[in-house]
């Protein structure tokens, strides 16, 4: 009987042999040893072509397999000659398989359930250390104050470290060159010449320079603007092309108004 | 005397400051009642939330109360976030955890012998994650440490209690209800001889 390899990584020994017992559609109480025993070594055989660490418990199971199919070759009979069906030599093996099947069905139960939790936000505890009766009051330390504002940082550490532990942070995404290109749009509409300063409004973190700096050459680009540089390292001015009060931002074209 | 409604507002507030599972006894000691009585109060609350099908709701773990977003409106905080990946638990500490939720308290030995393979790391792992916590020592041969869950995992996965976990018997069913293609596997039986 063929059977396809599957090259995901068991979770263990038991995880590859009930892989296999269902793969081959077996009963589980009713394995065929030796076919199970010569695929399960096969596998083993690909593991270690494969380079991949074949764990020591993964031999463990093989060699119990080998022996358990010797004990099958045996006559299964007693003295008296009554077949003896109470002892079936694979009943451990069964039996340890379901035990493992069972939990193994309680880890994918589990998996659902951390699935859906996932979609319930909850927020971390409001930083309550400003009710504390300890005022921020460091100015003369001596040794003791300074422990103990080292005492307080520590704990302030130790509490973000456990709130990062347990939370994701959620954050709105991040603004796109289209959606800037949009808000520059707005700008042009108010006034027909601008610093790029001006256009930053203040705001300073990196990725809205060069968000408004890409934003700016894709506006060049479809000659929407011009943009002036005197100096080196200078203010870049921007002046709008177009006359007219409205500015069109084309999707895909530029600008051939001159 | 403060009225019951005037305490329901002020668990409501408490709830939102305090963030994370606030225990009943803790609520309870604010106004000098008994645990019942703040735990009959928060219920109230969280029944009016649900009447009212807030998109806050309030979940209880273990005798304790949080406020929560309502689990069907996630697809929206979804589109209006970017929710950084969140790490999820491998498939060997799922399995790990799932022997140490039925068969607690349990020891290293007893998961590893139902697995077929060592676990060290999978339990330091879900020990430093506070899913798990060593509940004691067993009277076996070198005293093996006993594992068992915590809070935390009640938590994680949104159990109220430990009761709230479904029979491990009828785990299969339910998955297989779940997934109605689910096929059964044939019965084939050989003779051994013949192998």
């Amino acid at each position: 009987m063929s059977y396809k390899v599957k090259l995901d990584v068991f979770e263990g020994p038991f995880d590859l042999l009930v892989y296999l017992i269902e793969n081959a559609e077996m009963n589980i109480y009713d394995i065929r040893v030796s076919e199970i025993t010569s695929q399960y070594l096969d596998y083993i055989e690909q593991m270690k072509k494969q380079d991949a660490v074949v764990a020591g418990e993964f031999m463990v199971l093989a060699a119990a397999l080998i022996e358990l199919k010797s004990k099958m070759l045996l006559p299964r009979t007693k003295v008296e000659g009554i077949l003896d069906e109470e002892e079936d030599p694979r009943d451990e093996l069964v039996q340890k398989l379901l035990e493992y099947k069972r939990f193994k069905a309680a880890s994918e139960y589990l998996e659902k359930q951390e699935e859906r939790m996932r979609g319930i936000f909850t927020k971390p505890q409001e930083d309550l250390a400003p009710y504390a009766l300890e005022p921020d009051e460091y100015l003369n330390l001596d040794m003791s104050q300074f422990m103990k504002a080292f005492q307080i940082f520590l704990n302030k550490k130790k509490k973000l470290e456990d709130i990062k532990k347990r939370y994701a942070r959620v954050e709105r995404q991040r603004m796109s060159i289209e959606a800037r290109i949009e808000q520059m749009k707005n700008f042009f509409l108010r006034k027909k010449r601008g610093t790029f300063s001006e256009l930053l409004d203040g705001k300073t973190s990196r990725y809205h320079i060069v968000l408004t700096f890409m934003s700016m050459l894709e506006l060049l680009k479809q000659r929407a603007i011009t943009v002036h540089q005197s100096v080196n390292y200078g203010e870049i001015t921007l002046t709008l092309c177009q006359e007219q009060g409205h500015v069109e931002i084309p999707a895909g074209g530029g600008f051939d108004d001159q | 005397m403060t009225s019951k409604k005037n305490i329901k507002s002020i668990f409501e507030s408490i709830l939102f400051v305090w963030g994370e599972p606030l225990d009943v006894k803790i609520a309870a000691d604010l106004f000098d009642m008994h645990w019942k009585e703040a735990y009959d109060c928060f219920k109230e609350l969280q029944q009016e939330y649900e009447v009212q099908d807030r998109g806050i709701r309030i979940r209880e773990i273990d005798k304790s109360f949080q406020l929560c977003t309502k689990e069907e409106n996630n697809v929206y905080i979804e589109r209006l976030c970017t929710p950084v990946k969140e790490k999820r638990l491998s498939q060997s500490a799922l399995e790990v955890l799932a022997i140490i939720a039925y068969k607690q308290p349990v020891t290293k030995g007893e998961i590893e012998s139902i697995r077929g393979i060592k676990c060290d790391r999978v339990i330091e792992g879900l020990m430093k994650k506070d899913l798990i916590i060593e509940t004691g020592r067993s009277a076996a041969i070198g005293r093996p440490i006993l594992y068992g869950t915590t809070k935390e995992f009640l938590r994680y996965f949104g159990f109220t209690s430990m009761k709230e976990l479904p029979d491990i018997d009828d785990i299969e069913s339910i998955i297989r209800e779940q997934e109605p293609n689910h096929l059964d596997f044939q019965q084939i039986a050989i003779e051994f001889e013949k192998n």
